[in-house]
């Protein structure tokens, strides 16, 4: 059989071809393939890549030069310069590796598995996958999964809000039915908001100094606003609190969430601290059941995640390599008559 | 080899795996070793059963021991505790997704059945003439309940500090994404002392009762006595810290431990000084 691969992903410093081919939807791209004769075509568009993949037998074997050919004209710009083009085996490896989170941005995020899956399910749909490419893509997910449980390389979360919220989640479960309160109403406390939100956090309360923007924030979702003298009624109440206040000195005094922690009878207090200067006193991480956190902890957190999975990365590529040699030997069994199975590496990934 | 001993050892073995699985599946996340465990815990609690039916038939084989728990020896009391740990932890955790918390909790059930099997004598001796009472099935037996009762809360209160330092460390390991939240162990500490602590009180009770049916006073100078009601007295400060003041978090979490820490010294240290709760009126 053959395989061949195109690229433009982030990797490559010139992204123009990238954008021009990132507007044309993927639809548009397989039938404009099947009409130009080719028989079995995937392409994968995300925002850091877009890739074309395709295959055939050594009557119907695609070429590169239609495949740019149609691209070009569909983006209606020049493509041929930033691609990266592969095939056979280098191919198989390199939406293995993708697959795998190895050349993503961020080494390890789990979003590519998914946008495969969609790509594959796209061209299924459209008809223009067949045995060569529904075994291909089906090892992909495969083996991204497996790379992701065996190894390292998604372990930790990779970005302050998801540790943030991991945090929360170690030392309350679930945060439904969990308050958070928000001191503060600009762009990091909507950020921080969004994020607790979409994690289904039951309540949420703003306290601003200007009611006006505080209340303004609290409406957006769904929140209550709450004056600024009172945030220490507020405070006993919840259970995250975020402060990003542009005050000039500690407003979570020691005091303050001492008072607060003994009026919600010890239940613990989430405190995360990303104002500069500090919005909240050091030493009430001493109090018991009161864990602050500033925004370098939680910084510190991220980039030990990532240096671990970095870590992990050549583990995972042994994995991409030998499962890479794997699909390469069923591909030529495909023309010897003797067709492999693999039924028996082909158990479900843990 | 009798059936009861290749029973007991059966069992034994299978807790220890059962164990070493618990922390196989603390240090990998495999649920492989999360199945593991509950399985070899599972066979390893069915032999355990059968083992102790065996010790109560032979128990029995002495008419005066008729219907009489096999309660009164270090084997029989051990072997009890250890089966109640075991399946409290199999019921409570097991199906609770917190079969984590087996690395905290099997140690104690497969220590206890290991002290068992391995020091004490299985043997069976016809019960003392004061001893054949039906209030043997009661007092001995809601103590050594709530005994392993308050082991399921030491290993919880473990996993807990564990947690707790994780956090505020500001530098958690997977360790802290592994284990359960904190909110969560802390809400299971305190449900299983606050089952414990009535069966505890209630079993002391009895022992009060019984004293005054059979010798005619409640109070007897027995340092074992004295120190059950020290225990009692450090659970009893928990319940009040946790439920009445609302104390949570690393202090009453200690008090918990020193509570446990009393029931093992109640259990084994009293035994030294005890006259009447010594097991030597069973064979050791």
């Amino acid at each position: 059989m053959k395989l061949l691969s195109l690229s433009w992903s982030h990797r490559s410093t010139a992204s123009t071809a990238r954008e021009a081919l990132a507007a044309v939807p993927v639809e548009r791209v397989l039938s404009e393939l099947r009409g130009r004769g080719f028989k079995e075509a995937v392409a994968v568009s995300t925002c850091n890549r877009f890739e074309l993949y395709a295959a055939g037998g050594e009557s119907d074997a695609p070429d590169a030069a239609g495949l740019l050919d149609a691209l070009a004209e569909l983006a209606g710009a020049p493509v041929e310069a930033e691609v990266e083009a592969r095939d056979g085996l280098d191919a198989s490896r390199h939406l293995f590796a993708v697959a795998s989170g190895l050349d993503s941005i961020v080494v390890g995020e789990s979003e590519i598995l998914g946008q495969l899956k969609t790509a594959y399910d796209v061209a299924k749909k459209a008809g223009m996958t067949g045995k060569r490419l529904n075994v291909l893509f089906q090892r992909a997910l495969y083996v991204g999964k497996k790379a992701r449980t065996e190894t390292g390389i998604a372990v930790g979360s990779s970005s302050v809000p998801s540790v943030a919220v991991q945090l929360a989640e170690s030392i309350f479960g679930a945060l439904q039915g969990k308050s958070a309160l928000i001191l503060g109403a600009g762009a990091m406390a909507e950020l921080a908001a969004k994020h607790l939100v979409a994690r289904g956090v039951g309540k949420l309360a703003v306290a601003n100094r200007t009611w006006e923007r505080g209340y303004a924030l609290a409406a957006r979702f769904s929140g209550e606003a709450v004056r600024w003298e009172s945030f220490p009624d507020a405070l006993s109440q919840a259970d995250v609190v975020i402060a990003s206040t542009g005050a000039p000195k500690a407003v979570l005094t020691r005091a303050v969430v001492e008072e607060a922690s003994r009026r919600r009878g010890g239940r613990s207090l989430f405190l995360i601290d990303i104002a500069m200067p500090r919005d909240v006193e050091e030493s009430v991480h001493k109090l018991d059941g009161v864990f602050l956190y500033r925004l370098e902890d939680l910084e510190s957190i991220v980039a030990k995640n990532l240096a671990s999975r970095a870590g992990a990365m050549a583990a995972a590529r042994a994995i991409v390599e030998e499962k890479a040699g794997e699909f390469e030997a069923w591909a030529r069994s495909l023309t010897s008559g003797k067709e492999l199975s693999f039924r028996h590496s082909q158990r479900p990934a843990r | 080899m009798t059936a009861q001993s290749v029973l007991i050892w059966g069992a034994f073995s299978l807790y220890t795996a059962a164990t070493f699985a618990a922390f196989g599946y603390l240090f990998t996340k495999d649920h492989r070793a999360s199945r593991a465990m509950l399985t070899l815990l599972g066979i390893g609690l069915l032999l355990h059963a059968a083992a102790f039916a065996a010790h109560v038939a032979a128990f029995w084989a002495y008419p005066e021991n008729r219907f009489f728990l096999p309660l009164t020896s270090f084997f029989g009391a051990l072997s009890y505790m250890s089966l109640a740990l075991a399946a409290a932890f199999f019921v409570v955790e097991g199906r609770n997704r917190l079969g984590i918390l087996g690395a905290f909790v099997l140690p104690f059930a497969a220590g206890a059945l290991g002290l068992a099997v391995i020091f004490a004598n299985p043997e069976s001796a016809p019960l003392a003439e004061p001893l054949r009472s039906y209030w043997l099935n009661f007092h001995p037996m809601l103590l050594m309940t709530a005994y392993a009762a308050f082991a399921n809360a030491a290993g919880v209160s473990i996993a807990l500090l564990i947690q707790e330092r994780q956090i505020k460390s500001r530098k958690p390991n997977e360790l802290c994404y592994r284990l359960p939240p904190l909110d969560e162990l802390d809400a299971l500490n305190g449900k299983i002392i606050a089952w414990a602590y009535p069966v505890l009180l209630i079993g002391l009770a009895m022992g009060f009762v019984w004293s005054y049916i059979d010798w005619g006073t409640f109070w007897t100078n027995d340092p074992k006595i004295k120190v059950a009601l020290v225990t009692a007295a450090i659970y009893g400060w928990f319940v009040e810290q946790r439920y009445v003041a609302g104390r949570r978090g690393r202090r009453a979490v200690y008090v918990s431990l020193l509570g446990f820490a009393s029931v093992l010294f109640t259990f084994f240290g009293a035994e030294v000084l005890s006259g009447r709760h010594s097991y030597m009126v069973g064979p050791r």
